[in-house]
């Protein structure tokens, strides 16, 4: 039960915290001056700028006053609107393109903790054997390697034709990515999105070929994620391993008569998972925040690729949200993580 | 069957370490950790090892139960002989060392035979010797229950045993019960009766109703009486459940069993050449495994992916055991114990449930590595006391590692003081404190703070100068040499012999003896 009171108390911290977000994008609000503010809430219709701002109830004179109708803005959701990718009000745009990333995220993180978790265990047990080499290559690479390079490989060696590069033809994808962004995915499909993410809309529709399609998509991005956050909790559970494996209570195991095939599983992975929480959480919340690159090679529709539009087209409001939304997400995610490692080791005091 | 009387076999020995040599392989070159330590511990018996930090006692201990961490630790060379069974037969086989330098070693592991060299050792462990450590906090591990870590310790060993008694109870009828009521309403002494009770409750799984029991034979002399108790209180207990699947559990953990004592006895037989026996039993585990395979394909998948339904009798059992294990160590409030983790326990209560893990399967050996130094004096007390207890309650061997010569007073009957991984002198524990032979060992009974002596001229503590040899470069011959009041000068020179010089005394010293250890030209240094 004491948990749940730890639940509470934590969550709660996130007002303070939340306040200072709003704080923070309130100053960007401020930065962009009164035209670009405006441009959102189709100013067009009004005689003048300071007529369309003072509609919405901003005030340029009135820091104070702007600030609590920008907060008023900010919850219920009435966020102007954005012409690029899409020409829509910013809470469709967001209700369209971040279901697509949350997919993203959500299989790219469950493929590489299925792949982290026996293949570190495995190398954590053998410290300085060859395997552990191969497995310290492949991290290290994984981390030096930048995304959309990894990407752009991927694309040429399995997508379609590029010039005269030969190629497998396994995945939908050409050179250029393989979505037009003049005619968007969402327009043109003849099922019903009610979740936006296209892998449950077609199940939900029964649509085979559309879901086939879908999840053929989603592979090399989530390949291509999956190596970068591999290669994080790999060298990290390789290290709780090392680490916990040194420890006096695996030499009681051994002496109570554990095999030592359940001496790494139960006593000393259990204690190395530990420390890889928090960062597997970590990584989790950059990937939710969109990962740009990555999204943008290959022409997914997710928050990270509204994200450079928004900003390559200086649509404050866009960029006020998604600074927003990547915050909470952010905040959220460490919460979790926290809740989580407080339920893994029976030590941390709530 | 019900027997109590114990009869101290003088000869036969527990343990039996000869020859031991442990080396440590370092960067900055070869600790010679243990050199020629031979020892061995009778039945019943509590040994003693002392000596100062570094003297290579902890190793000896961890050497025992074959946890030596390698890299970058290795026993080289020697036989421990727990049990009658040599676990060290396949030492040479299992890694081959080549050393360059002092500082390049080259260690060729062979990972075939460590395998089965592992397997055989989880068999022994825990079940036939079992270990306490010297920091309780360190040595349970803080993501699992107390409780969780006991049950594990009393899961892995005698698991036939365990299905046995479930058994019993469940079968348990009038007729039986009214020949173990006689049985036991014969015994006079009231002591003995209860000790009985206790055993066979534990024998018929049934623990929790031991003090019940007791009672009822305490209060009550009439026999009709007793046994409809005693039947009614056994029923509430019985759970019913189905006994075919125990059987076939019980089947199954027999033939590893038989797996186990197989390869104990391929070891013995590879080891004396004796092919033939070799080559058949190997055949014969081929057989059992691939019997086992095919028999209990479908339990082996059911216990790998249903384990809490398959396992459920055991468990409860395994609670049931945990439960008497901890009351047996005087620890308050065993079930909130049993449901925390370590880090909501002081140190004295933690050593309690190593204590009671380390006797979860009744092993006949006992090491216990400083089990007192991270305590408190009271607690201390206590600790030794349960030891004491179960020492003499169940005849168990207990090694006791210590630089606490009080401690050793209280608990030993026999002494080894180990100096630099040499042991210098061994003696019953009277003759170390009034007739110690070797200057080390004076210097060490000197060094005790004596109230009587507080009011004389001389208050001043004595000391043994210097302090121990680095045993990467050790001092030629006699290894104390450099710290000795008597030094002569074949100290330096040549290495003194473990001698009995009384009767049962043995001293590692010129002053007493002239004879000289031979040491065995081998590659390793």
């Amino acid at each position: 039960m004491e948990l749940k009171y730890f639940i509470i108390r934590r969550a709660l911290v996130i007002i303070p915290t939340l306040m200072g977000l709003t704080i923070l994008t309130f100053l960007l609000l401020w930065a962009y001056g009164p035209n670009l503010v405006a441009a959102g809430f189709e100013s067009e219709k009004y005689h003048n700028v300071a007529a369309a701002l003072a509609a919405q109830g901003f005030n340029f004179s009135d820091p104070i006053g702007t600030y609590f109708s920008y907060l008023a803005h900010l919850f219920t959701g009435n966020w102007g609107t954005i012409n690029q990718p899409i020409s829509a009000k910013t809470l469709t745009a967001v209700e369209i393109f971040f279901p697509n990333t949350i997919q993203l995220a959500i299989a790219a993180t469950i493929v590489s903790v299925i792949i982290a978790i026996p293949l570190g265990t495995y190398i954590g047990a053998r410290p300085n054997s060859p395997a552990d080499q191969a497995g310290r290559i492949f991290s290290l690479s994984g981390y030096a390697l930048p995304a959309f390079w990894l990407a752009y490989v991927l694309i040429i060696l399995f997508g379609k034709k590029v010039g005269v590069v030969p190629y497998l033809n396994i995945f939908p994808y050409d050179g250029n990515g393989s979505l037009n962004v003049s005619s968007p995915i969402f327009n043109n499909f003849h099922v019903s999105t009610p979740t936006h993410i296209l892998l449950i809309d077609a199940l939900i529709a029964g649509d085979i070929p559309l879901f086939e399609s879908a999840f053929m998509h989603l592979i090399l991005p989530v390949a291509t994620l999956t190596y970068g956050i591999l290669a994080g909790i790999l060298r990290f559970i390789r290290a709780g391993m090392v680490d916990a494996s040194n420890q006096e209570f695996v030499k009681t195991a051994r002496a109570k008569g554990v095999p030592e095939k359940t001496v790494i599983k139960k006593h000393i992975r259990k204690n190395a998972l530990l420390p890889t929480v928090t960062v597997l959480g970590l990584l989790v919340s950059s990937l939710l925040g969109g990962v740009v690159t990555v999204e943008y090679v290959f022409d997914y529709l997710g928050i990270g690729y509204l994200a450079v539009y928004t900003a390559e087209a200086t649509q404050v409001w866009g960029i006020l949200v998604l600074t927003f939304i990547f915050g909470i997400i952010l905040m959220i995610t460490n919460l979790i993580v926290d809740v989580i490692y407080a339920f893994l080791d029976p030590r941390i005091r709530y | 069957m019900v027997e109590e009387n114990i009869t101290v076999t003088e000869q036969k020995e527990r343990l039996k370490v000869q020859d031991l040599k442990v080396r440590f392989f370092t960067s900055k070159g070869i600790v010679k950790a243990i050199d020629n330590l031979s020892f061995s511990i009778r039945e019943g018996e509590s040994y003693g090892l002392v000596g100062e930090s570094g003297s290579g006692k902890s190793v000896t201990a961890t050497a025992v139960m074959d946890l030596i961490p390698d890299p970058p630790g290795r026993i080289i060379r020697g036989k421990i002989y727990i049990d009658g069974f040599n676990i060290l037969t396949d030492l040479d086989q299992l890694a081959k060392i080549r050393i360059k330098s002092p500082t390049d070693v080259i260690i060729k592991r062979k990972k075939r035979l460590i395998k089965r060299h592992n397997y055989i050792m989880s068999g022994i462990r825990g079940d036939k010797v079992s270990m306490v450590f010297q920091e309780p906090f360190l040595s349970m591990n803080p993501v699992m229950t107390i409780g969780d870590q006991i049950k594990e310790a009393i899961l892995l060993h005698g698991r036939v045993d365990i299905a046995n008694s479930i058994i019993k109870r469940e079968t348990m009828n009038a007729q039986e019960v009214s020949k173990i009521v006689d049985t036991i309403m014969a015994q006079p002494d009231t002591q003995t009766r209860n000790k009985i009770i206790v055993r066979l409750c534990g024998e018929y799984a049934i623990p929790e109703l031991a003090k019940p029991f007791t009672d009822l034979f305490e209060n009550s002399t009439d026999r009709d009486f007793i046994i409809n108790e005693v039947l009614s209180l056994v029923n509430t207990k019985k759970t019913g459940l189905n006994l075919e699947k125990l059987e076939e559990s019980k089947n199954y953990f027999l033939l590893r069993e038989r797996i186990l004592d197989l390869n104990l006895e391929l070891i013995g037989a590879e080891h004396s050449g004796d092919e033939r026996t070799a080559a058949q039993l190997e055949a014969q585990i081929k057989e059992l495994k691939s019997t086992m395979r095919s028999q209990f394909l479908l339990y082996s998948i059911k216990r790998r992916f249903m384990r809490r339904f398959i396992d459920a009798p055991f468990e409860k059992f395994a609670e049931g055991r945990t439960l008497e294990l901890l009351t047996q160590v005087n620890i308050a409030g065993p079930e909130r114990v049993m449901t925390s983790y370590p880090h909501e326990l002081s140190g004295g209560m933690l050593q309690r449930c190593m204590i009671a893990m380390a006797f979860s399967a009744n092993p006949q050996l006992l090491i216990a590595d400083e089990p007192t130094t991270a305590l408190d004096v009271t607690t201390q007390a206590q600790i030794l006391d349960l030891m004491k207890e179960v020492n003499k309650n169940y005849n168990t061997s207990i090694l006791f590692i210590t630089h606490d010569l009080a401690v050793i007073a209280e608990m030993c009957d026999r002494v080894g003081v180990i100096y630099g991984g040499n042991l210098v002198e061994e003696a019953p524990v009277k003759e170390i404190f009034y007739n110690a032979k070797h200057p080390y060992t004076t210097g060490l009974m000197n060094a005790i703070p004596r109230a009587e002596r507080r009011f004389e001229k001389t208050a001043r503590l004595e000391s043994i100068p210097g302090s121990v040899p680095n045993l990467i470069d050790p001092p030629s011959g006699c290894r104390f040499h450099p710290r000795c009041k008597f030094k002569m000068d074949v100290c330096s020179e040549k290495k003194p012999k473990l001698v009995e010089i009384e009767k049962d005394h043995k001293v590692a010293c010129f002053l007493y003896s002239d004879e000289v250890e031979e040491e065995p030209r081998e590659e390793i240094p």
